[in-house]
C-alpha cells in the first residue's frame, strides 16, 4: 500500500502544560449532570498521574479526563496550529524544565472542549514535569494520503500510526480497518457540527443500555473505533454509509451528550471504509507506549 | 392547562439590532467539500419571516426577522437566558421607536418578528427591549415535563391538552429522529438551539423534513433535553424551528428546546398547522402569500460522492 509520506513536511508546533481550569467567580465550579445534579470533578488539563492511555475510559471521577499531559499554546493562532497540525503518534519533546529532553507521544486532541493536545509520557517523566513546561511536537502527517484510496481521507494520523493500524485492501478504493468496536451514529453527541481537524466527537453515555448492546461499555483510552453512518470529511455529521475511524482520547462525563471522545483519523463515504471488529485495538499497544511488564499487570 | 404563571416575574432585557459579520477569509468547506461563502445570520432579514420555509434559501443558518444582541457580556447572557418565545418586544430608539414585535427564536442572536411595515426605517444599532416572562414556568399537572423558554402566551398557542392517560399531548408538524440531532449537543438545553443534521439530503426528502417551515413545532424522540442534550431511550423533546438550513456538516435547521421529559410523559398528535407564525397571530396565510417549501439550495443540490 503506497502513500505520499515522502512529500510531507515535518514542522514544529509547541504548547505548555496547562493547569486544570474553572470559570472565575461568580460562576460555580460544578458540572451539571444529565440528571440535573451538580458535581464537582477535576476538569481537563494538568498532569494526570494515574490515568494513562490503555486504561479504561469509564469510571473515573473526572469530567472528560485526558490521560497524561495536556498542552496548549498561549496565543490562539499558534494553538490552532498545535491542534490542527499535531498527529496521533507524533513525537513530543520536553524543551524546558526538569524533564528537558524527555520524549513522549501525541495521543489525542480535545478540540473545542478544551483546545488541548494530549501527550503520553513515561511515568518517570511525569514525575519531573511541571505545569508551564514547554512541550514541542514534531508535527508530521497532515495531508497524508493513500495513493490508491483517494476517497479515504486521513486526518491527524502519523505515518507510524497508519502503519500500525494494519489496514488492508478490500477491493477498488475500499479498505478494511481493524477496530476495537463500532459506534452507531445515534450515540454520537457533542462534537457534531464542530471542528473536525482538531477536536473530538463524543460517545454519549447518559443511557447505559445501548452502550452495552454495542460493546462500548468497556472501551479503553486509546482504543481504535469506527463510527457507522457518520461523515467526518469536511465536518462531523450524519450521513448514511459514511464511516469514520477515531481513537478514544478522553474519558467519560456525567453530562448529557458527552462521554468518551474520539479524535478522527480516517473518514470516507459509501462504505469505502469497512471496519473489522477485532477486540484489542489500542494505540498504547499499536505504538508500544506501555511496557510489556506493565501491560501484563 | 394549570401553570404557575401567577408566580413568575416579568423583567426587561434588551439588545440592539446587530450587524452581520464576515471573516476576512470567509470561505468554509460545505459538506461536499466545496468552498462557499454564505451569510444569513444577524442584521434585519427584510425578506424572511417566521412561517417561511426552513430550506431552499441561498443562506446559512438564516435568522428570520430582526437579530438582536447586547454588547455587554452579562446583559447578553441575560437576554439569551431570560427572553422566552412569544415574549413582547418593542423598539426603544431610532425612527421605529414604539414598533412592537414578538420573540420567535434564540440563536447566535435573539430573533424578533415585527410587522414589515413597522420596521421599514429600522437601523443597525437600534435598541429593542423585551418583556422577559416565562423563566421558571411549569405545568402543574405534568411534573415530569421541563419547560424551556416558553412564555405563557406561547403555551396557549401550542394547544396543549392532557391525553386520556394523563400524559401531556402536544400537536407537532413533524418528528425528527434522534440520530439527526447535531451541533448544539455540547450545550445546555437552556442555551440557544440544536441543529438537526441535513447533510444526508436523501434522508431529508425521505422523512419530509425538507418541507419544514421556520416556526414549526416538532418532536424529537429519544432525546433528553431536561438539562443538557443527549440520547435517552423513551425521552421526548418538543422543539421550535428557529433558523434555516446550513451547508456545513453536522448543521441544519435549528431546533430550540421548548419542553422535554426523560420519561415518556409527552405524547404528540400530527398537526400540519402547528407553527407559531399563525398560532401566535404573527402572519395569516389567508390574507398573505407565503412561499411554499420545495426550493433546493445550490449547496444541497450537489450529488453525494
Amino acid at each position: 500500500m503506497f502513500d505520499n509520506r515522502e512529500q510531507l513536511v515535518g514542522v514544529s508546533v509547541q504548547g505548555t502544560i496547562v493547569s486544570p481550569e474553572y470559570p472565575p467567580l461568580p460562576a460555580t465550579p460544578y458540572v451539571i449532570g444529565a440528571d440535573g445534579r451538580p458535581q464537582l470533578l477535576p476538569s481537563q488539563g494538568g498532569i494526570v498521574y494515574n490515568v494513562r492511555v490503555g486504561d479504561t475510559a469509564f469510571g473515573w471521577l473526572a469530567d472528560l479526563v485526558q490521560p497524561g499531559v495536556s498542552i496548549r499554546a498561549s496565543a490562539e493562532p499558534a494553538n490552532q496550529a498545535l491542534n490542527v497540525l499535531s498527529c496521533l503518534g507524533n513525537e513530543a519533546i520536553v524543551v524546558s524544565g526538569m524533564a528537558t529532553g524527555e520524549r513522549g507521544t501525541v495521543i489525542g486532541k480535545s478540540g473545542r472542549f478544551a483546545e488541548h493536545v494530549i501527550v503520553h509520557f513515561a511515568p518517570e517523566t511525569l514525575e519531573q514535569l511541571a505545569i508551564g513546561d514547554n512541550v514541542l511536537v514534531r508535527a508530521f502527517g497532515r495531508s497524508l494520503a493513500l495513493t490508491d484510496y483517494t476517497d479515504v481521507q486521513l486526518k491527524s494520523i502519523s505515518p507510524q500510526l497508519l502503519d500500525a493500524l494494519e489496514v488492508e485492501p478490500a477491493g477498488p478504493g475500499v479498505l478494511t480497518v481493524p477496530v476495537a468496536a463500532e459506534v452507531p451514529a445515534f450515540l454520537v453527541g457533542a462534537g457534531s457540527g464542530l471542528m473536525h481537524e482538531s477536536g473530538s466527537i463524543q460517545i454519549q453515555t447518559e443511557h447505559k443500555s445501548p452502550l452495552a448492546e454495542h460493546g462500548l461499555d468497556d472501551l479503553r483510552l486509546g482504543d481504535v473505533v469506527a463510527v457507522r453512518d457518520y461523515d467526518s470529511r469536511w465536518g462531523n455529521g450524519y450521513l448514511k454509509d459514511a464511516v469514520c475511524v477515531g481513537v478514544v482520547v478522553h474519558g467519560d462525563s456525567p453530562r448529557a451528550g458527552y462521554g468518551p471522545g474520539l479524535t478522527v483519523i480516517m473518514a470516507s463515504t459509501a462504505n469505502r471504509i469497512r471496519p473489522v471488529v477485532r477486540g484489542e485495538r489500542n494505540v498504547a499497544e499499536l505504538l508500544g507506549l506501555r511496557g510489556s511488564v506493565e501491560a501484563a499487570a | 392547562m394549570r401553570t404557575n404563571e401567577s408566580s413568575l416575574v416579568e423583567v426587561s432585557v434588551c439588545g440592539e439590532v446587530w450587524p452581520a459579520a464576515a471573516a476576512r477569509d470567509p470561505y468554509k468547506a460545505t459538506s461536499e467539500g466545496r468552498a462557499a461563502v454564505t451569510l444569513g445570520m444577524a442584521g434585519i432579514s427584510f425578506r424572511n419571516r417566521v412561517g417561511d420555509p426552513a430550506f431552499g434559501w441561498e443562506a446559512d443558518h438564516l435568522e428570520p426577522g430582526v437579530s438582536i444582541r447586547n454588547r455587554d457580556d452579562g446583559a447578553e447572557h441575560a437576554l439569551h437566558y431570560l427572553a422566552c418565545m412569544g415574549n413582547d418586544a418593542v423598539v426603544t430608539s431610532g425612527a421605529c421607536r414604539g414598533a412592537r414585535g414578538t420573540v420567535t427564536g434564540e440563536h447566535a442572536h435573539v430573533l424578533v418578528d415585527f410587522p414589515p411595515s413597522s420596521i421599514e426605517l429600522l437601523a443597525i444599532g437600534d435598541q429593542v427591549q423585551i418583556r422577559a416572562f416565562g423563566t421558571g414556568l411549569a405545568l402543574l399537572g405534568h411534573p415530569d415535563v421541563q419547560l424551556h423558554k416558553c412564555s405563557p402566551r406561547l403555551l396557549d398557542a401550542l394547544r396543549l391538552e392532557s391525553a386520556p392517560d394523563g400524559r401531556l399531548q402536544v400537536p407537532v408538524v413533524a418528528e425528527i429522529p434522534s440520530h439527526l440531532m447535531g451541533s448544539g449537543a455540547e450545550l445546555m438545553a437552556d442555551y440557544v438551539d440544536q441543529d438537526f443534521m441535513s447533510g444526508d439530503r436523501a434522508e431529508m426528502a425521505r422523512l419530509g423534513l425538507d418541507r419544514l417551515r421556520l416556526g414549526d413545532i416538532v418532536v424529537v424522540r429519544d432525546q433528553d433535553h431536561t438539562w443538557g442534550r443527549g440520547y435517552y431511550e423513551g425521552a421526548v423533546t418538543i422543539g421550535l424551528i428557529i433558523h434555516g438550513d446550513s451547508a456545513w456538516t453536522g448543521h441544519g435547521p435549528g431546533v430550540l428546546d421548548l419542553m422535554s421529559s426523560r420519561s415518556p410523559a409527552i405524547v404528540t398528535v400530527d398537526d400540519p398547522d402547528a407553527n407559531i407564525a399563525w398560532r401566535l397571530g404573527l402572519r395569516d396565510p389567508a390574507t398573505e402569500s407565503i412561499r411554499e417549501p420545495g426550493a433546493v439550495s445550490s449547496y444541497a443540490a450537489i450529488e453525494k460522492v
